[in-house]
C-alpha cells in the first residue's frame, strides 16, 4: 500500500511540475533573462599554474589559515618521525593520545608500528560502536587541494570514514604528488572514476562552530586537532 | 542639447527649489530646458504598493505626454522616479505596442547626475558651496541605475566644499514609500542608523539624489533639532555662493 | 513553544524592536557576516561570472526540473538509495515516522535542515514517541530552549552566551560559565552519547547531482558527518528544487555558498554521498532513504518571476544585508524562512491569507538582490506578490484591514494623477488646510485620523507643501527663481 501511495505522490508531483512549466511557457517567452541558456559547466581552471613544490607550500599556508597543522617531510622515515613527534607531544596533553585507531590501509598500520610511543589500545578501522574509545585517528588523504588547504578523503580507497571523524585528533598522511591546485581539479578527478565513490569527504581544517555569539570554537563535533603530514617522497 | 524636465510630483509640490535648481544647472551647462505642465506622477507609489492596474494607467499617460517632446533627453532630479520609468516595460508585458513605447521612453529618461556625467561628460558644473558635506546613496539610484561614482564626482568638484564619505553610505534610509507609514517603527529604526552615521560624519549638510530620502532623513534630523541640513544634489550643484553661509 | 506567526508580523516586529539585547546581537552578527561575505567575494576575480553562471544553471534546472529529477533519482536508485515522495510537509513527516517505526527506532539524531524545519518534523516524531535530537550546536541550543531558529545559517543568532550558559546550567546541570569553548565542549560531550545510541540519522541536502545521483551536504561542525555515518539508517530530506545537472556544477556552487553564507572559502566539511555503501563491512549506514518534498515548490514553477524563488541555495546573505532583518531579526517573520527570501518564499509556501504582511515588510532597497549568489531579483518578487495581494488574492485578503481604504486611496490617486486640474486642485486644497498643522515651517507630531500622517509624524517632521509649486514658478518665470 505504501508502494502505491509513494507512486501516487511521485506522479502527482511530476504532474504538478509539468503542468506548471507548461503554464509558464507563454510568460517565459517574454522574459529576456531566460534567453541566455546555461553554458555547460566546465571545472574552473586556475589562473596561474603552480609546480608541485609551490603547491605544497600553498597547501600548508591555507591549511594553517584554518587552524590545521601541516608538517612537510621528504621521506617515509620522516613520516614515522613526524608521527612520533605529534603523538608524543599530544601524550603530554589532556588528549592523552594513547588509544590509536588507523584506517585499514596496510601501509598506515606498518608506519604506525614503527612509531616508538606508548600505546594502550590500537585498532584497525574500528566499528561505529568501538570508534568512540579512541583518542587519535590516522588515515591517508587521497588528495589535497592547495588553494583551500583541503583534504579529499575517498572512503572507497580505505576505511577512513569513522577513523577520520570520531576521535578528537585526526592525523592524515598526504603524498605531495596528489595535491592539486583547485577545487575544480579535485572534483574532476573524483568524477573521472568509473563510479563516483559512495562517500567522499572534503575536510578543510578542524571542526569548528561560531554558533554562540559568533565566537569561533574549534572542535565541536568532529576532530579538534587536524595534522597533515605531507610527504614529498624524495628517497628514490 | 534640449532637455525635457520630468520634475516628479514630490519635487513639484514639496520641494520646488529642487526643480528650479535642476533648471539652473542644466541651463548653466548649455541645455535648453522645457517643462510640460501636463505631467504629474511616474506611478511609483501604486506600482510599489501592488496596484498595478492604477500604475499602468498613470504610466500610459506619462508615456503619452513625454512621447510628444522633441527634446533629446528626459531628465529627472530623482533616481527613484527615473528607475520607475525604466521599470515601465514590466507593466506592459502583455501589450506589445505599449511595451515598445515604454521601452523607448525608458531609454530616453535619465537621472540628473547621470545625465551630466554620462551624457554631457561634465564633471564640474561650476558650483560652489562652503562647508563639509556627505552623500547618501539613495537605493534605487544606486542599485537600479548603478549611480555610485557619478554623484560623488560632481560633489567633489563643488568649489569650496569638503567632501567626506558617509559610513554605510549605501545602506537604506528606511523610507521605502508606503513602507515608511505601514511600518513606521521599523522605518525609524533603520533611519536612526543613518542618522547616527550622519552625525558621526560631522557635516554641515547631507546630500542625496532623491527628495523622498531627504524627507525621511530631514524629518528625523529636524525632529531631533539637528544642525545638519539636507540638500538635494540639484540644489548643491545650483549653488554659487562662496560667501561661507551654510543655508 | 511560544510560536509567533506571520499573521502578527507587525506586533512581532515591534516586540523585537523593544528588545535591545536582540538588536545588539543582530547588529554585530549581520555587520560581521556582511563584511566577511564582501571580503570573500572580492577574493575571487570572477565573482560576477560565477553568479551569472550559477543562475543560468539554476534556470536550466528549473525549466527542465522533471527531467533532471528523473536522472537524479534513477542514478541514486541504481546505487542503492530509496526514494520517497511527499507532496506536502505532513506526508513527508508521515513517511519518516513510518520508516522509523518499521525499524523500531527509538532515538534519532538530526543535523540542521531547513526543509525539516519547514515540515515541523520534530513535532511529528515526538508525537510518535520517538526521541529526536538536533545536533548542530545552534539548533541544539534552540531545541533545549524550545524555540525556533531565527537565521538560516546561525539558528541561535538571537541568543547571548549568557542566556545559553543559563540554559545549559538549567538543562544540562553544568556550573555557570561564560566560556564559549566550555559551552561548546559540553554540547560535544552530551551529544556524543546521542550519536552513539541513535538508530537513525536525518539530514538535509544542499545539492543533488543529476548525472551521478550524489547528494552533497555542507557543514562546519562535523555533526552532519556523524549523523550520516554512525546510525544504521540515513534519511535525507530534500526539496525537489535542489538538483544540479553535473558534478562540475558543484565547482561553482561550492565557491558561492560558503562565501555568501559565512565568508569562508570552503566550509570545513563537504560530504558527497552516492547511494549506499558497497560492502557490508564498510563504515556507514545500511540504508539511504531520500524524502523528496514538494510542499508548494512545483507551483512556483508556473511563473518566471516566482520560479526564481527556487534558485535559492539558502546561504542567508540576504538576511544579513537586509535593513529590515538587521533591525527585527528572524522570529518576527513567523516562519522558518525569515528575511527577504523568507518574505517571498513563506507566502508562496503557506498562501497569502496568513502571510500577507510579509511582502510589504521591505523598503525595496535592493540590498538582497545585490548580495544574492544566484541573482534572485527579490524586490521584483516582492512587487509581484504585492500585485497578487491587491489584484488576484482571495476576498479575505483583498478586504483585509486597511486594504479597502488603501485601494480607495489609490483609486483617488489615479483620478488625480490622470488629470492635471484635479492634481492642481488637490495641491491647492492641501495648502489651504495644512495651515492647521504647519508650525515653524514643518509639520510636527500629528495625532490624526489620517493614519499615514500620524504614522509619518510619530517620529519624523513632515515637510509641508511649498507655498508655490514648481509648476507655478515655471508658469510665472520659466523656472528662473
Amino acid at each position: 500500500m505504501e508502494e502505491r501511495s509513494n507512486r501516487n505522490s511521485r506522479e502527482a508531483i511530476f504532474e504538478s511540475i509539468r503542468g506548471a512549466l507548461a503554464a509558464s511557457k507563454v510568460l517565459d517567452a517574454k522574459e529576456s533573462e531566460l534567453h541566455h541558456a546555461a553554458e555547460a559547466a566546465a571545472y574552473l581552471q586556475p589562473g596561474i599554474k603552480h609546480d608541485v613544490a609551490s603547491l605544497v607550500e600553498l597547501f600548508k599556508e591555507n591549511l594553517e589559515a584554518v587552524d590545521g597543522h601541516c608538517i612537510i617531510v621528504e621521506t617515509r622515515s620522516d613520516v614515522v618521525q613526524a608521527l612520533y613527534e605529534i603523538i608524543n607531544k599530544l601524550q603530554g596533553t589532556y588528549l592523552k593520545a594513547k588509544r590509536i585507531a588507523v584506517s585499514d590501509s596496510s601501509e598506515i598500520e606498518r608506519l604506525v608500528n614503527l612509531v616508538d610511543v606508548d600505546v594502550d589500545t590500537f585498532a584497525v578501522a574500528p566499528t561505529a560502536s568501538e570508534v568512540f574509545n579512541f583518542d587519535v585517528g590516522i588515515t591517508y588523504a587521497q588528495a589535497g587541494i592547495a588553494e583551500t588547504g583541503t583534504l579529499v578523503l575517498d572512503s572507497s580507497r580505505e576505511r577512513n570514514r569513522l577513523v577520520s571523524l570520531v576521535p578528537p585528533v585526526h592525523i592524515a598522511i598526504l603524498n605531495a604528488s596528489s595535491i592539486v591546485q583547485t577545487l575544480g581539479e579535485a572534483l574532476a578527478t573524483l568524477r573521472q572514476a568509473e563510479e563516483v565513490s559512495p562517500i567522499i569527504t572534503l575536510v578543510t581544517g578542524p571542526s569548528r562552530t561560531a554558533d554562540i555569539e559568533l565566537t569561533l570554537a574549534i572542535g565541536v563535533h568532529g576532530p579538534q586537532e587536524l595534522y597533515v603530514i605531507v610527504n614529498k617522497n624524495l628517497e628514490e | 542639447m534640449r532637455v525635457s524636465l520630468f520634475v516628479t510630483c514630490l519635487v513639484d509640490q514639496l520641494w520646488s527649489s529642487v526643480g528650479t535648481s535642476s533648471v539652473e544647472v542644466l541651463r548653466r551647462v548649455g541645455c535648453e530646458v522645457e517643462f510640460d505642465d501636463r505631467q504629474t506622477c511616474c506611478a511609483q507609489p501604486a506600482f510599489n504598493t501592488g496596484y498595478r492596474s492604477e500604475a499602468r494607467d498613470v504610466a500610459r499617460r506619462f508615456i503619452e505626454i513625454f512621447e510628444e517632446t522633441k527634446a533629446d533627453a528626459i531628465v529627472s532630479p530623482s533616481g527613484s522616479c527615473t528607475a520607475m520609468v525604466r521599470h515601465y516595460p514590466e507593466l506592459f508585458a502583455d501589450e506589445p505596442d505599449w511595451l515598445k513605447r515604454a521601452q523607448a521612453i525608458a531609454e530616453r529618461t535619465h537621472e540628473l547626475s547621470s545625465f551630466l556625467i554620462r551624457v554631457l561628460k561634465r564633471e564640474d558644473v561650476g558650483a560652489s558651496w562652503n562647508g563639509r558635506l556627505t552623500w547618501h546613496d539613495a537605493c534605487h539610484g544606486l542599485r537600479d541605475l548603478n549611480l555610485k561614482s557619478e554623484p560623488r564626482t560632481l560633489l567633489k568638484n563643488v568649489h569650496g566644499a569638503e567632501y567626506v564619505e558617509l559610513d554605510n553610505a549605501d545602506s537604506c534610509c528606511g523610507f521605502g514609500g508606503t513602507f515608511s507609514v505601514k511600518y513606521p517603527e521599523i522605518s525609524l529604526a533603520i533611519l536612526d542608523q543613518k542618522i547616527e552615521a550622519i552625525e558621526r560624519a560631522g557635516v554641515n549638510a547631507v546630500v542625496a539624489g532623491d527628495a523622498s530620502c531627504l524627507m525621511q532623513i530631514g524629518g528625523r534630523l529636524s525632529r531631533h533639532g539637528s544642525k545638519v541640513k539636507v540638500m538635494h544634489i540639484a540644489e548643491l550643484l545650483a549653488s554659487q555662493e562662496m560667501s561661507g553661509n551654510v543655508r | 513553544m511560544n510560536h509567533v506567526t506571520s499573521e502578527t508580523f507587525d506586533e512581532n516586529a515591534k516586540a523585537a524592536l523593544a528588545d535591545s539585547q536582540l538588536r545588539g546581537a543582530l547588529r554585530n552578527a549581520t555587520s560581521l557576516f556582511g563584511k566577511r561575505r564582501l571580503a570573500a567575494a572580492q577574493g575571487l576575480t570572477n565573482w560576477e561570472d560565477l553568479r551569472t553562471q550559477a543562475r543560468a544553471i539554476k534556470d536550466d534546472v528549473l525549466l527542465h526540473l522533471d527531467q533532471y529529477l528523473e536522472n537524479f533519482v534513477s542514478q541514486a536508485e541504481a546505487r542503492g538509495a530509496k526514494f520517497h515522495w511527499a507532496r506536502d510537509g505532513a506526508e513527508a513527516n508521515a513517511i519518516i515516522c513510518r520508516l522509523a517505526a518499521e525499524r523500531n527506532a527509538r532515538s534519532i539524531v538530526k543535523s540542521k535542515s531547513m526543509t525539516t524545519e519547514e515540515t515541523h518534523l520534530n513535532v511529528a516524531l515526538e508525537a510518535a514517541g520517538i526521541q529526536v535530537i538536533e545536533t548542530d550546536l545552534g539548533e541544539y541550543i534552540i531545541q533545549l530552549a524550545e524555540e525556533t531558529p531565527s537565521h538560516i545559517i546561525v539558528p541561535a543568532i538571537h541568543k547571548t552566551k549568557r542566556q545559553i550558559a543559563e540554559l545549559f546550567t538549567q538543562e544540562l546541570g553544568i556550573p555557570p560559565t561564560d566560556d564559549v569553548a566550555k559551552l561548546t565542549s559540553t554540547a560535544r560531550a552530551t551529544l556524543r552519547d546521542r550519536f552513539a545510541a541513535a538508530d537513525i540519522g536525518i539530514s538535509g541536502v544542499n545539492f543533488g547531482v543529476a548525472e551521478t545521483g550524489t547528494i552533497v551536504i555542507l557543514e562546519n561542525e562535523g555533526n552532519i558527518r556523524l549523523t550520516t555515518s554512525l546510525p544504521r539508517f540515513h534519511i535525507a530530506v530534500m526539496g525537489i528544487e535542489k538538483v544540479v545537472p553535473r558534478f562540475a556544477d558543484l565547482d561553482i556552487f561550492l565557491k558561492l555558498l560558503p562565501r555568501s553564507g559565512t565568508g569562508q572559502r570552503l566550509t570545513t566539511y563537504q560530504s558527497f554521498i552516492t547511494g549506499t555503501k558497497q560492502n557490508a563491512f564498510d563504515d556507514g549506514p545500511e540504508e539511504l532513504h531520500v524524502v523528496m518534498l514538494d510542499n508548494g515548490r512545483s507551483r512556483m514553477l508556473a511563473h518566471p518571476v516566482t520560479r526564481q524563488s527556487l534558485a535559492c541555495i539558502r546561504c542567508g546573505a540576504c538576511l544579513n544585508a537586509c535593513p529590515v532583518y538587521q533591525q527585527i531579526g528572524g522570529h518576527a517573520y513567523g516562519s522558518v524562512y525569515p528575511g527577504p527570501i523568507g518574505a517571498v518564499i513563506t507566502p508562496q509556501l503557506m498562501g497569502l491569507e496568513k502571510t500577507q504582511q510579509l511582502p510589504y515588510a521591505s523598503s525595496l532597497c535592493g540590498a538582497c538582490r545585490e548580495v544574492c549568489p544566484v541573482k534572485i531579483d527579490i524586490p521584483r518578487l516582492l512587487l509581484h506578490l504585492r500585485g497578487e495581494i491587491t489584484e488576484k488574492s482571495s476576498p479575505e485578503v483583498q478586504q483585509a484591514k486597511g486594504r479597502t481604504m488603501e485601494r480607495f486611496a489609490f483609486k483617488m490617486w489615479r483620478l488625480m494623477m490622470l488629470r492635471p486640474w484635479a492634481y492642481n486642485l488637490s495641491a491647492r486644497v492641501g495648502r489651504l488646510f495644512q495651515g492647521l498643522v504647519v508650525k515653524d515651517g514643518k509639520i510636527g507630531r500629528v495625532k490624526s485620523f489620517v493614519g499615514p500622517l500620524a504614522a509619518w509624524t510619530s517620529g519624523r517632521d513632515l515637510r509641508p507643501l511649498d507655498q508655490k509649486s514648481f509648476r507655478d514658478k515655471w508658469a510665472s518665470d520659466q523656472g528662473k527663481s
